[in-house]
């Protein structure tokens, strides 16, 4: 029994769980969940999707290069039972998980450290830039006069159409 | 407030449920970029014979987008369209596969030469390593 990996976010795939695509020239998609089957078939790059293992690892987010890594390897060759070889496999398989656990921690923390000081860095640009430039509101300007409301004589008084005689209305002017 | 987005804002993309299904499946972009794109596989698909079954007897295709057109001048303005455009340039980066899957989740291949090579070459090694590589070198 093999446990296979996940096309599109590279968990691991038991028997008996998940679904298989296999392609019009024999290439096996394993899938995990559905929802990983659903995002395969809406064409989705995986490297793109920020929750997969594939945009993690291409993103610099995690371990690509250490020796632990190496360890695990699809190797197509039966080995016999052997008491004393599976013994001394199983205990190796320990000891290799509890360094990389131990490197991957270390790993997390050199990556936090150096986002924190970007972080601070861009900060403290943000606020400096704040205080070198401040804008001002504009000043209203007194020197312009003011407006003053005047009456002009002789203004024209406001004619209605529906007056008669009023001049808007429809009646005839008489000589 | 009024809505800020509209249900369907381009693309036409109206039922992905039919677009996904198997029988409607168009090659992938490590097809293309793998078999498609080599010149020897983009002569034979460029210069096709007559096929009725396919959209324009199988004469105007476009290898990047796996598509058949019905007449030249279609696939000329389709060369020009923003869809081929978009496309030659997700062609340009290496198309995801199942090996970098399977890389990405810590499984490699094996090759067993290597590992001969790399256990005779490594002496100064963790203890967790060098069991591993006796074990192999014992199996």
């Amino acid at each position: 029994m093999r446990i296979e990996k996940c096309y599109f976010c590279s968990k691991s795939v038991y028997p008996g769980h998940g679904s298989a695509f296999v392609r019009n020239d024999a290439k096996v998609f394993r899938f995990c969940t559905s929802k990983c089957h659903k995002n395969f078939k809406m064409k989705r790059n995986p490297r793109k999707v920020r929750w997969t293992k594939a945009f993690r690892k291409a993103a610099g987010k995690e371990m690509v290069i250490d020796s632990t890594i190496d360890f695990e390897k699809r190797r197509n060759v039966p080995v016999r039972y052997d008491r004393d070889l599976l013994q001394t496999t199983l205990h190796a398989m320990k000891r290799v998980a509890e360094v990389k656990k131990r490197r991957e921690h270390a790993f997390w923390k050199n990556r936090m450290a150096t986002s924190r000081e970007k972080l601070k860095a861009h900060r403290k640009k943000v606020s400096e830039s704040r205080t070198a430039v401040r804008l001002l509101e504009p000043v209203a300007d007194k020197s312009s006069p003011e407006r003053i409301k005047t009456k002009i004589k002789g203004a024209e008084k406001r004619t209605s159409a529906l007056v008669v005689g009023e001049g808007r209305s429809m009646s005839m002017e008489i000589d | 407030m009024s809505r800020l987005r509209r249900s369907r804002t381009h693309k036409a993309q109206r039922d992905v449920h039919r677009a996904s299904r198997t029988r409607a499946r168009t090659r992938d972009l490590d097809q293309i970029q793998l078999i498609d794109l080599d010149p020897k596989n983009r002569a034979k698909l460029e210069a096709q014979e007559l096929d009725y079954e396919k959209p324009g007897l199988a004469q105007h295709y476009c290898v990047e987008c796996a598509k058949y057109y019905e007449t030249d001048s279609a696939l000329q303005s389709h060369w020009r369209s923003k869809v081929h455009k978009r496309r030659c340039k997700a062609l340009k980066e290496p198309a995801y596969t199942i090996e970098e899957s399977e890389r990405a989740a810590g499984l490699g291949r094996d090759k067993k030469r290597e590992i001969a090579a790399a256990a005779e070459s490594d002496i100064a090694m963790s203890p967790a390593v060098v069991i591993f590589y006796l074990l192999y070198s014992l199996s």
